[in-house]
């Protein structure tokens, strides 16, 4: 395996450094879900299964696709100024050196006593409701950053919205039928797909992030084949769909509040809980990401 | 003990719950809940600092769990002044924020929200005792700070909010390196259990590691060289934007560094020190330069952000003198409550006149005194006269640099006040002489000039009451 894993290193390098350098946008966005693809084989070479499931879905799907909708709409304007030479040089130095200074620091570094953390996790793994670790991790012993996570999410559509302005969403493009048919056929599948993650995040490598990310493919792809409307201004109904996973997430905390301590999951019944809350955020992030796109949607065609 | 009696736990969930209700009722929505969250939090602030004061700090393990498997707060008196200065700044520019939007209803979408967000996020920052969890608050923060910048959409706007986000990813990126690497090292993230790794020796993956994680807070406070986001970002925003930015956003990633100097970080620390002291006296001198200069009003007091910032970083080469850091907290606070007034007076200014130039405040004396003597006593607090905080705050680093002999930071600090005189007198100047003939003036709302004039009035007094906030900040 070790001439496969220098390959995929190389390939990753060339793909990244491709994908910066070329000219024509529309070639560097496939190169950068090319990358994204590459990306989620490391992580599953690494034994990382959940970034590897995150990396696919978020980072090489629905970012590449956020992608190629933005190039549709700068396709109409003129190709902006390049970066200047100075800049490149600076920039360039700055990263060798940044680079330089990580091989030294990492040939330098000293693996004495140390806290290991995946020993406690390990410890402590079934008071946490679930038998997978990660999500015993996200969801129980830091479930108040995922909480903020969740927030961070909210707050960038939100951000988005406020930017976006009121742009006028009705698009008439002829969809292609073939599109069209596999759309009425993958995007329940995804839902599907989207329950089984959920489920599976329990005991396995799954969870709400990943489910989120199957609803909004599954949203995208329907937008795509003409079935879902682009957003504008979501009325109180969506709101409170993209709302209600945080709040519920919130109020489930202050119920299990013990001894001061927030978000204290009592250990026998813990399990039901992190299923109810990530059932919420599954919905609420799915909305929220595939919101992302669809704010844009109508936004590329507004003007 | 619930939650919901413990104060620093309830000062974070409170504004992310109403800033998400307020989101679910819809855009403009939201600002009697976000008002009635602010009072209450502010009490949450005030119960907060007393139980400090009286029984000292407190940390809490959330989840129950304790580091370092899960995430603690620490709720100490450095916490506790902060938390006390967001919520009141906050408090008062709410209701200057509904008149403020009723005037300009075009830029009011998705405010109230994003205004509970940044301050739950600020709120999570001043508590946080872990490592990664300060970066997903950073997160919350910039996102939001982000948003608000944004509101309305204009194309400047827009341009303004883009570097700034832009520089913002970028600086949380390094930031998170960094803890990528602390993490690495030591195996945790936790603030407390990362205190006894750096006593035995620093490796260079801890050097390369505070490198970055220093180089991204002081991109995000806009220290100079990093400053070129700020003016337009601060200065182009909707005013009550501009004054939480000033007042509070920039000093969050000035509380990270002021925190990990005086803690676990602070061998490393001392190493930075020098050159952060250094950077901040070319802040104070080239901010001030270029607030004299400026033909706008707004980037007048956004340049006058990058100039006062100077001060807080003056404190790092000081530390050795525990006036020092008393000075840097005063100084937090000062600023804190007068930028926010000038922001807000000068909100009134803009929109009495219509027009953001010096040229146009023109006999701003005689149809907006209030909101203009709001500016002039927030000036007092800048240039560092008594009894104003800013006094107490310029006085404290002055008498730190003396007793260690280093008079050129004394020298940098007498500089600062007198060009800072030189920009605020050049607003006072123009609004003193008789207004143009034939030019119209509209009456904003009288609340907008109190609000102003509160705020102000609170960056002198707060002069007054430096002994107790001192030994709040400091208790141990």
């Amino acid at each position: 395996m070790m001439a496969f894993d220098l390959l995929l290193a190389a390939a990753i390098i060339w793909s990244a450094v491709r994908a910066l350098t070329l000219r024509d946008a529309a070639h560097a966005v496939v190169l950068f879900i090319v990358f994204g693809l590459l990306m989620t084989l490391a992580w599953v070479r690494l034994d990382a299964p959940d970034i590897a499931l995150a990396e696919a879905a978020i980072g090489a799907g629905l970012t590449g696709a956020l992608l190629l909708d933005a190039l549709g709409a700068f396709r109409r304007m003129p190709p902006a100024a390049g970066t200047g030479g100075w800049t490149r040089a600076i920039i360039l130095a700055a990263s060798g050196m940044l680079l330089f200074a990580f091989i030294h620091a990492l040939l330098a570094m000293p693996y004495g006593e140390r806290v290991v953390l995946p020993e406690w996790v390990a410890a402590q793994v079934s008071q946490s409701g679930v038998t997978h670790p990660v999500t015993a991790v996200l969801l129980n012993f830091r479930g108040y950053d995922t909480l903020l996570e969740v927030g961070v999410l909210l707050v960038a559509l939100i951000a988005l919205l406020a930017v976006a302005g009121s742009g006028n969403a009705s698009r008439k493009t002829a969809v292609n039928p073939m599109l069209r048919a596999f759309a009425s056929a993958a995007a329940p599948l995804g839902i599907l797909a989207a329950g089984y993650l959920l489920w599976a995040g329990a005991h396995r490598p799954g969870g709400a992030f990943q489910a989120g990310a199957m609803v909004a493919a599954a949203a995208v792809l329907l937008h795509l084949s003409g079935r879902l409307p682009a957003w504008v201004a979501p009325g109180r109904l969506l709101r409170a769909g993209l709302a209600g996973g945080l709040l519920f997430f919130l109020a489930a905390g202050l119920f299990m509040t013990d001894a001061g301590a927030y978000l204290t999951y009592p250990p026998p019944s813990a399990g039901s809980w992190i299923l109810a809350i990530e059932t919420g955020l599954t919905i609420s992030l799915g909305l929220a990401l595939a919101g992302l796109f669809l704010v844009l949607a109508g936004q590329g065609r507004a003007q | 003990m619930s939650a919901w009696h413990d104060p620093a736990t309830a000062l974070i969930l409170l504004p992310l719950a109403w800033a998400t209700l307020a989101f679910v009722l819809g855009p403009g929505r939201g600002a009697w809940m976000g008002m009635g969250g602010l009072a209450s939090q502010t009490l949450l602030a005030v119960i907060l600092a007393r139980s400090v004061m009286q029984d000292g700090p407190r940390v809490i393990a959330l989840g129950g769990w304790g580091a370092p498997l899960g995430i603690e707060l620490s709720a100490d008196g450095l916490a506790a002044v902060f938390l006390l200065l967001t919520q009141i700044v906050a408090l008062v520019l709410a209701p200057y924020s509904r008149d403020y939007f009723r005037a300009r209803p075009d830029l009011q979408r998705g405010f109230w929200p994003l205004f509970g967000y940044l301050i739950a996020a600020l709120n999570a920052l001043f508590l946080s005792s872990d490592l990664f969890n300060l970066y997903v608050t950073l997160e919350l923060l910039t996102l939001a700070a982000v948003g608000l910048v944004a509101l309305g959409g204009g194309r400047s706007q827009a341009a303004a909010a883009w570097r700034y986000l832009l520089v913002s990813l970028v600086a949380s990126g390094a930031y998170l390196m960094g803890v990528g690497w602390i993490y690495g090292l030591t195996g945790t993230v936790s603030l407390t259990d990362i205190r006894w790794f750096f006593e035995t020796g620093i490796p260079p993956a801890a050097w390369l590691a505070g490198g970055l994680m220093l180089a991204g807070l002081i991109a995000k406070t806009a220290l100079l060289p990093f400053h070129f986001w700020l003016p337009p970002a601060h200065g182009g925003a909707a005013a009550p934007v501009s004054a939480l930015l000033s007042a509070l956003v920039i000093k969050a990633s000035f509380y990270i560094i002021l925190r990990f100097s005086l803690d676990s970080f602070s061998p490393l620390a001392q190493a930075a020190a020098l050159p952060l002291g250094a950077m901040g006296a070319l802040a104070i001198v080239w901010g001030s330069i270029q607030a004299i200069r400026t033909p706008k009003i707004k980037m007048l007091v956004a340049w006058s952000t990058v100039a006062q910032l100077g001060y807080l970083f003056l404190v790092f080469p000081l530390l050795a003198d525990a006036r020092a850091l008393e000075a840097g907290v005063m100084q937090a606070v000062a600023h804190g409550l007068a930028k926010a007034a000038m922001f807000a007076a000068v909100g009134v200014l803009v929109l009495s006149n219509g027009r953001d130039t010096l040229a146009g405040l023109l006999g701003a004396a005689h149809h907006a005194p209030l909101a203009l003597g709001a500016f002039a006593l927030a000036g007092i607090s800048l240039m560092g006269l008594p009894p104003s905080g800013g006094f107490l705050a310029k006085w404290l680093i002055l008498e730190a640099a003396l007793a260690q002999g280093a008079w050129y930071w004394a020298g940098i600090i007498i500089l600062g006040g007198l060009l800072a005189a030189a920009y605020v007198f050049r607003v006072l100047k123009l609004a003193f002489m008789l207004p143009v003939a034939g030019d119209g003036f509209v009456q904003p709302s009288r609340t907008l000039a109190w609000m102003a004039m509160i705020l102000a009035l609170m960056s002198i007094l707060i002069g007054l009451r430096g002994v107790e906030l001192i030994g709040l900040a400091t208790r141990q």
